[in-house]
């Protein structure tokens, strides 16, 4: 771990520039995204029956959920791809694993800010320590060390097997950290299960419910389009370093 | 079993080594004493409601006083150039995490052993509870920080800052074991009335400490690799 | 009623998600010009 490996073996095939028109794809999904987003806001915006007691801050409800939704759904592939990567040891592994968990933060950020001004409209108050709310920011920061480990110095694959290691470890965390805060905000009366302290008071209507349901799938799209925008990225840049090393290879010859 | 002979022999050379030295257990001694007398300032001693927060006084000592010695527990092998050598010796990754677990937990252990007495001490806080149960639960929840701390640690040694790094990753990580053995520790110092919480607390720890021990012994090997 | 938690809550939600990605495009750009540049070199 000490002796300095910092070198990539050898140069690997495939370190052309050329890169491939693969842009169809993306054009798809970026439609698709643009689409959905506009039936969604039409759906939340004007479909949706107003809340009666809340009123137009209910809306902040649909973008928060699904965030929450997306958020929860990167790490969840992060998780996947982390063990993929671990058992295949194949870079492209890796390469979602890493953009996903970004994707994540971004969306993580979403909820957080949006939950705090839902909350001051509806509770007047910024920040309630409450079971999701503290389990989304701890979320956050344990995605902020898996990014972190990133960003360290070395060899691709000795940070990709470290940070596919922390993405398992991170992602089992999540239902202990949940389970312990809950039963610590319910005043030392363990709950196992059931409803905890709910934040949705009743039931919830049928025109909101599609109105979800349609943001969600919004946002699901959304995250398709960014993962492989982000992972088609990565490859390039993933190529033009194998290029820069032929050239110095190249040039060392 | 192999793995248990060499485990025992790296904590044992790890203790021996710390025995000749001082380094690092008077380190954190020192620490703990110094964290004890910030508080002091922060709730003042002689008022009556700085009672309620000395369970929580008592896992921030322990915490910060163990992160100063996981830091050092891989960074020495580094700075000796010896950590590839206990990679090509022979034997597997998981007993080089098991012994260097065990001189963790002993050193941390001693360190609570000087520095919770203390604060009690200091703090003249009268013992209401039952002290075994006070032991097991700092047992216990040493035990899941310094096995996942460990795990972490070695993790983190890749990392040229890794003093900054492991910090980040250890805190929201070990975040259920901290709620639950704060918990727990508050119910049996001050309030006994309510022990089958405190049960049903130490539970939740031990089964983080079972599981968490687990997938470090499985994951170690891609985390140790030469 | 709550309008303006409504019009503040969706406009940052818009500013992060436009945000990661203007960063995306800028990684897209950076890289782009290495690559001419590096084309440039090999010719």
């Amino acid at each position: 771990m000490s002796m300095n490996l910092e070198r990539e073996k050898a140069v690997l095939p495939g370190s052309q520039l050329t890169v491939k028109k693969s842009l169809d794809i993306s054009k798809i999904l970026f439609g698709a995204t643009v689409i959905s987003m506009l039936v969604a806001l039409y759906f939340i915006f004007i479909f949706a029956a107003e809340e009666v007691t809340m009123g137009a801050a209910q809306k902040i409800f649909y973008f928060h959920v699904s965030s929450a939704w997306l958020a929860f759904m990167s790490f969840f592939v992060t998780f996947v791809f982390s063990i993929l990567f671990l058992i295949k040891r194949k870079r492209i592994f890796d390469t979602y694993a890493y953009i996903s968990a970004e994707i994540g933060v971004v969306f993580t950020v979403i909820v957080l800010t949006t939950g705090p001004i839902w909350a001051k409209s509806s509770w007047n108050t910024w920040w309630v320590w409450e079971p999701r709310l503290i389990t989304t920011l701890i979320l956050f920061f344990i995605y902020i060390a898996y990014i972190m480990i990133r960003q360290m110095d070395g060899v691709w694959d000795k940070k990709a097997r470290l940070a596919a290691v922390f993405g398992i470890i991170g992602f089992a965390d999540v239902p202990i950290v949940f389970f312990a805060i809950r039963w610590w905000q319910t005043k030392f009366h363990p709950i196992v299960f059931g409803e905890g302290p709910s934040q949705k008071g009743g039931g919830i209507e049928g025109t909101m419910l599609v109105a979800l349901f349609v943001s969600l799938a919004a946002f699901t799209i959304l995250y398709s389009y960014l993962l492989h925008k982000g992972v088609s990225f990565e490859k390039m840049k993933i190529k033009v370093e194998r290029y820069k090393e032929k050239l110095r290879e190249d040039l060392e010859n | 079993m192999n793995i248990f002979r060499t485990a025992l022999l790296l904590a044992q050379k790890d203790l021996y080594s710390e025995l000749k030295t001082k380094q690092i257990m008077v380190t954190q001694i020192i620490f703990a004493g110094l964290v004890i007398v910030v508080f002091s300032f922060a709730f003042d001693p002689a008022n009556n409601t700085t009672k309620a927060v000395i369970p929580g006084v008592i896992w921030v000592i322990i915490v910060f006083a163990g992160i100063l010695g996981l830091n050092r527990s891989f960074i020495s092998e580094q700075r000796n150039d010896t950590m590839q050598g206990l990679l090509v010796a022979p034997m597997e990754a998981a007993s080089i995490y098991l012994g260097k677990f065990i001189a963790n937990f002993a050193m941390m252990l001693i360190v609570e052993l000087v520095s919770i007495p203390f604060l009690f001490l200091l703090f003249d806080f009268k013992f209401y509870g039952s002290i075994p149960y006070f032991i097991l639960v700092v047992f216990l929840g040493s035990f899941g920080f310094i096995a996942i701390g460990t795990f972490l640690a070695a993790l983190a040694a890749n990392s040229k800052s890794s003093e900054m790094l492991l910090p980040l990753l250890l805190f929201p990580i070990t975040t259920p074991i901290l709620i639950g053995v704060v918990q727990a520790t508050r119910i049996i110092l001050t309030n006994m009335e309510k022990f089958s919480s405190a049960v049903a607390w130490i539970q939740l720890v031990t089964a983080y400490d079972i599981i968490f021990f687990v997938v470090c012994f499985l994951l170690i090997d891609y985390v140790l690799e030469v | 009623m709550g309008f303006e938690f409504m019009y503040g809550a969706y406009s940052v939600a818009w500013v992060v998600i436009f945000g990661y990605m203007v960063i995306l495009g800028k990684r897209h750009t950076k890289l782009k010009k290495e690559i001419e540049f590096l084309k440039q070199l090999e010719k």
